[in-house]
């Protein structure tokens, strides 16, 4: 199941930022590649939403600031990784 | 008029880096920007730093033309813009060398020079901005100091502006909006905080509570964030205004800012304009905006709106008019005198002098607050892919619909193509394929057909 997540987590990056999977580590931050940038994080989030089905909350949009920050996050919604 | 002259007068004005905290006056920032003996062609790459900012002043206080440039752009465009229009200077503090060009300034910024044999750059060119923004197109928009001066003090008259402010450079430099913002703040406004991070990030809210910012400005797609991440949710009270340009705003979003605004004691400026009316073209005041929700308003202080009587296309008339497009630097030496800038969109107007966007004459899509021209995708996608013909429309200013007929072609690579030219995100390209596209009487494509029945 994790490493499922994992996967779908990697392919949500790779899709809504366009870069290449194997860009997506945990340390990728927002604003640290000119492909992250705000809007991107937007279809980001959708994407995150669609995939993990889940609702993301406001104050989680910021705080989603990393990769590593997005596994934090998405455990609060009940998503293991 | 001298531009500088008169924001020297402004003694209200400094300029805080957001990043250090550290206050500026206008005379700190300014420093000698090399000069060459006659008027030459600078390109300046910026972005929202104190550096970028001094850089950009100080360049303006001399006689050159100013090319402003996001400094995020692709080497591979920056090169061909260069190749195109041979600068004699540069300015890009994300390059260690250009080739060609020699390193004279490292204190002041990273400014290149070469000795080229130079076009002759017409006296008005004061200015040049790219109406596209992240595409590098060898299209600019030329714009004399008359034009930015008049823009400026229009947008100060009918802007709630004032000594105490304290506004934040939130929008790109290189952006018409942007740029009309920082020169309309310097003649009258307070405090410019420059070197923030953008507004997905903590640290911008915290420099909001820190330096209370007075105002904000957004294209669109900034509203539909705000709105994401809560704004509407909390308040600001330092916050007296509220601007939105560069594209329809989405009517649910506009009433839900308008409700906010209300009860916030907020005013919430609408506005319309182009790069070639340097920025500023119309605006809704505040009170009248419940009432007036689809408008674009009434002309800026000093311009005059009207309606073509055959095509009802919207015309503008004004000060800030620019001086034609320049797509090489053969078009350096001239200059235009446009007495009336035709807008490319159909408008209608009210009882009350309002004017409503109803349709558009030139083909393109604004997305994210940059114009794209559909006929150069279309040439583009049928160059690139020679199995079919292709046609494309915008759909609302919020996607990209590319229609074709022809072998049927993965819609992934189609939109990866695009997205590689034109930095128009994947997740707002929709590709349909048709067996034929619809046609007019006339035998041309039927463009009015095509985006109706699509659904997103």
């Amino acid at each position: 199941m994790s490493s499922e997540n994992n996967q779908k987590l990697i392919t949500a990056f790779s899709t809504a930022l366009e870069i290449d999977a194997s860009q997506v580590i945990d340390d990728l931050k927002y604003q640290s590649i000119p492909e992250w940038d705000s809007m991107s994080h937007m279809f980001l989030i959708s994407e995150l939403e669609e995939v993990f089905e889940v609702e993301i909350e406001t104050d989680d949009v910021i705080d989603l600031s990393s990769v590593g920050k997005a596994k934090e996050i998405l455990t609060k919604y009940d998503v293991s990784f | 008029m001298d531009l500088l002259q008169k924001i020297k007068e402004n003694k209200h004005l400094c300029f805080i880096d957001g990043a250090t905290e550290t206050t500026y006056s206008l005379s700190e920032l300014l420093f000698e920007f090399p000069v060459s003996k006659s008027r030459t062609l600078v390109f300046l790459y910026l972005d929202n730093s104190i550096q970028s900012l001094a850089c950009y002043l100080s360049a303006f206080n001399t006689v050159h033309t100013l090319v402003l440039l996001n400094n995020q752009l692709d080497i591979s465009l920056k090169n061909s813009l260069e190749l195109e229009y041979n600068p004699a200077m540069i300015y890009d503090a994300t390059r260690n060398e250009i080739e060609t060009y020699k390193l004279i300034d490292s204190d002041n910024g990273i400014i290149y020079h070469k000795e080229t044999v130079q076009p002759t750059v017409h006296p008005n060119c004061k200015l040049m901005l790219s109406t596209s923004g992240t595409t590098g197109s060898p299209k600019f928009v030329k714009l004399s100091e008359e034009n930015i001066m008049a823009n400026a003090t229009s947008i100060a008259e009918y802007l709630p502006i004032q000594k105490e402010d304290v506004t934040p450079l939130n929008l790109p430099l290189h952006y018409s909006y942007g740029l009309s913002v920082l020169h309309s703040n310097m003649l009258s406004g307070g405090k410019i905080v420059c070197g923030l991070p953008d507004i997905l990030q903590r640290e911008f809210w915290s420099a909001l509570e820190q330096f209370k910012f007075s105002s904000l400005a957004g294209v669109p797609f900034v509203y539909e964030m705000l709105k994401r991440i809560g704004f509407l949710k909390k308040s600001y009270p330092s916050i007296r205004y509220i601007s939105q340009a560069g594209g329809n705003l989405n009517i649910n979003i506009k009433n839900l800012f308008i409700d906010y605004c209300f009860e916030n004691n907020i005013e919430f400026y609408v506005m319309y304009g182009q790069t070639e009316a340097t920025a500023r073209i119309s605006y809704v005041p505040p009170a009248k905006l419940k009432d007036k929700i689809t408008s674009i308003g009434l002309p800026i202080p000093k311009g005059t709106l009207s309606l073509d009587p055959e095509t009802s296309e919207l015309m503008y008339e004004g000060p800030n008019v620019f001086g034609g497009y320049a797509v090489n630097k053969n078009d350096l030496t001239l200059w235009e005198t446009i007495e009336q800038l035709r807008t490319g969109d159909i408008a209608r107007k009210d009882e009350d002098g309002y004017f409503y966007i109803t349709g558009r004459i030139k083909r393109f899509v604004k997305l994210f607050g940059n114009r794209i021209n559909l006929d150069d995708v279309e040439r583009f996608i049928n160059r690139t892919f020679t199995t079919v013909v292709s046609a494309c429309v915008g759909i609302e200013d919020t996607h990209l619909l590319v229609v074709y007929e022809g072998a049927e072609l993965d819609a992934g690579e189609i939109k990866k193509v695009i997205f590689e030219m034109y930095k128009i995100h994947p997740k707002t390209i929709k590709i349909q394929q048709l067996t034929a596209l619809p046609l007019t009487g006339n035998g041309k494509i039927d463009y009015k057909n095509i985006g109706l029945e699509y659904d997103l």
